[in-house]
């Protein structure tokens, strides 16, 4: 399979009056052609901005990539000028956000919003675009495409207006789509449609997704492989079964184990402890050992590798290393991941 | 929308009727009378031109004839400028005042948008900072301040316009620029504020997530969403822009109505005041009215209910 986008060591940091808060550090994976990859974690572990270095949206000049590479089909995106993003934004790399309700522009009518990159990029006049547009609409299952069309925000519900934003993300068939949390603003049901929508157009244009999540049960609906982030960096890689079936690293237990299952009532969830250290002085050793109740006392002093676990699966914990004790993760957890990959997410 | 208007000119003429009716007895309680100045007059000559202009009858029929005149646009003569009718009086003073105002509110609003993008854009830099020291320069500076040392530099020193008095265009261009300050201040100041805000928001995000060039972020995106507070804030200014402003009126020897007002009131000239106040009040509503229609077409979602387009 082809890399379509591969990511090297990347690390970001945003100047703040306090110092410098390594929001990244050093984050590493690669995404094929049609591929799902979900990439979940706490808030503020560094998911959100890792895509929006994909698409060149770092807010600046606060924010600084200290590092990396982002290679999109073998071209670096690091250091482009924004002049030459305009031309990736959109027609390349698109995004969908997390909340439909803010994304829209209130003032403008929500054709024009979806021509709008259809003009620019693929060179349509206005007549063309519009046609395109209507097509769009249908596609993401609006009903009356052409009344729709010359409607504003405000007259659409939050479900419709994410089908919206999914339209405009998909008008000029992006490579890449990035998806933002793109349900975590909308109620169960239309979540459930919005991730229906996103896998059959993906079936269908073929593009590559990139997820961003906290909510398991959605990674399980639809991700092909997962990227477990903590503390702006990738703690575990794998494929879906990888990351459900046999997790290796603490924290992935900690998320597996902190997701009510409908089968979960008999015992308690497993919550982590503590919160996520601040990025402002990351700790030394394993970000997150002061967490972890099976921290290894190397932890505190070394941060640990990359173990492979096989050719699709990877964690950075010292659980991992040959002398390491051998350690299971806690029965609870166990039953519950178990839970989750068969109830395959909330539907 | 055409039954929206209809009753909003219904409530508008409410409004006057209500402004006319205190407007004539708050009148009738200043003190003194037109006759004041005129001390020349023996008491007889008093009496008859008291009989003449109907100040002899009781107030409550007084009103009335005002009213009844005021239905047929008959707004009354003028006692102290030479029996001409208001009307009249109001036309021929109306013109300079509305010329002013107009050109300085265009200009100024024009050029503060544009000061107060280019401050937002650049937010926190340079051009952000400098745009800011105009505006609460602009704003805090009495504008005849301005006006004089537009006489002095561009009259007096380089004489490049007149000093003053009113005819040509040229007569106009420095009042203009000093009325034309505040409004450009204001606008600065409204547009960065908001402007500011609109671009963080994240429906510009999904613009430039687009592929938006920058000029498309902040004209086809940003501005329309940051027009709101201005218009809200450059409808009552432009009231006060057109009605005149006694002060740079006076410093360019303008004869416009500001200047005509204040002398009116100087002499107790009942017709003339009223007049004023009414056409001053009519404009005000009348502005308003505009400033909601303005919101719906800026904004959707304020669209009128009913009716829209």
């Amino acid at each position: 399979m082809s890399k379509l986008l591969e990511v090297k060591d990347l690390a970001i940091s945003f100047n703040t009056y306090n110092g410098e808060v390594q929001a990244v550090r050093g984050v590493s994976f690669d995404l094929n052609k049609g591929e799902t990859l979900a990439i979940v974690g706490e808030s503020g572990s560094g998911k959100s901005v890792t895509t929006s270095a994909l698409m060149g949206l770092l807010p600046k000049p606060q924010s600084i990539i200290k590092s990396g590479q982002i290679l999109f089909e073998g071209k670096d995106l690091v250091g482009k000028s924004n002049k030459e993003m305009q031309k990736i934004r959109g027609k390349e790399i698109s995004m969908v956000f997390q909340d439909p309700m803010s994304a829209l522009n209130p003032t403008m009518k929500v054709g024009n919003q979806i021509m709008e990159g259809l003009i620019k990029h693929q060179n349509m006049n206005r007549n063309d675009a519009k046609k395109k547009a209507i097509e769009l609409l249908d596609l993401v299952g609006i009903p009356n495409p052409e009344t729709r069309m010359t409607q504003f925000p405000h007259q659409f519900s939050g479900g419709m207006r994410q089908r919206v934003v999914v339209a405009i993300a998909l008008a000029c068939n992006p490579k890449v789509l990035i998806a933002d949390e793109p349900t975590t603003a909308l109620d169960v049901t239309i979540q459930a449609q919005i991730l229906e929508l996103m896998k059959d157009i993906q079936k269908e244009t073929e593009s590559a997704i990139v997820f961003i999540t906290h909510d398991l049960g959605v990674v399980a609906n639809v991700a092909d492989r997962v990227a477990v982030m903590y503390a702006g960096k990738i703690v575990e890689v794998g494929t879906v079964d990888d990351i459900f079936y046999n997790p290796k690293h603490p924290y992935t237990w900690g998320l597996l184990g902190s997701m009510p299952t409908p089968d979960s009532d008999e015992d308690e969830l497993f919550a982590i402890p503590g919160s996520p250290p601040n990025m402002l002085n990351p700790p030394k050793g394993d970000a997150f050992a002061p967490r972890n109740k099976f921290a290894l006392e190397i932890d505190g002093v070394m941060e640990p590798p990359m173990f492979k676990v096989s050719d699709t699966h990877y964690a950075a914990t010292w659980l991992l290393h040959e002398d390491a004790p051998k350690i299971e993760p806690p029965a609870s957890v166990k039953k519950r991941m178990q839970g989750i990959a068969k109830t395959g997410g909330n539907e | 929308m055409a039954r929206y208007i209809a009753k909003r000119v219904m409530y508008m003429l409410i409004t006057l009727f209500i402004i006319a009716t205190l407007s004539f007895f708050l009148m009738k309680m200043l003190p003194g009378s037109p006759l004041n100045a005129e001390e020349k007059l023996t008491e007889e000559q008093q009496a008859i031109v008291l009989e003449k202009y109907g100040l002899n009858d009781p107030i409550p029929i007084q009103y009335v004839n005002y009213l009844a005149g005021l239905v047929q646009g008959d707004l009354g003569i003028s006692f102290a400028f030479s029996n001409t009718p208001v009307t009249d009086i109001l036309m021929d003073r109306m013109g300079p005042s509305a010329q002013l105002g107009a050109q300085a509110l265009v200009v100024g609003t024009v050029i503060g948008v544009l000061l107060g993008l280019i401050a937002a854009i650049s937010h926190n830099g340079f051009l952000d900072y400098t745009s800011t020291i105009i505006a609460v320069l602009g704003t805090s500076i009495p504008n005849f301040v301005f006006a004089g040392l537009l006489q002095y530099l561009f009259a007096a020193e380089w004489e490049l316009f007149p000093v003053a008095l009113w005819g040509s265009f040229e007569h106009s261009i420095l009042p203009t620029i000093a009325l034309m300050i505040f409004p450009m201040a204001t606008a600065a100041r409204f547009v960065r504020t908001e402007m500011v805000e609109v671009l963080g928001s994240n429906f510009i995000t999904t613009a430039r997530a687009k592929g938006v060039s920058e000029p498309g972020i902040v004209f086809k995106h940003g501005l329309r969403n940051a027009m709101i507070p201005l218009v809200t804030v450059i409808g009552p200014m432009a009231v006060s822009l057109m009605t005149g402003s006694m002060v740079i009126e006076q410093i360019f020897a303008i004869p416009g109505i500001g200047e005509q007002f204040v002398n009116s009131v100087m002499v107790n000239d009942y017709p003339t005041i009223m007049g004023t106040t009414l056409l001053f009040a009519a404009l005000f509503i009348g502005i308003i009215l505009v400033t909601d229609l303005l919101y719906g077409l800026i904004d959707p979602r304020i669209r009128i209910s009913g009716g829209g387009k």
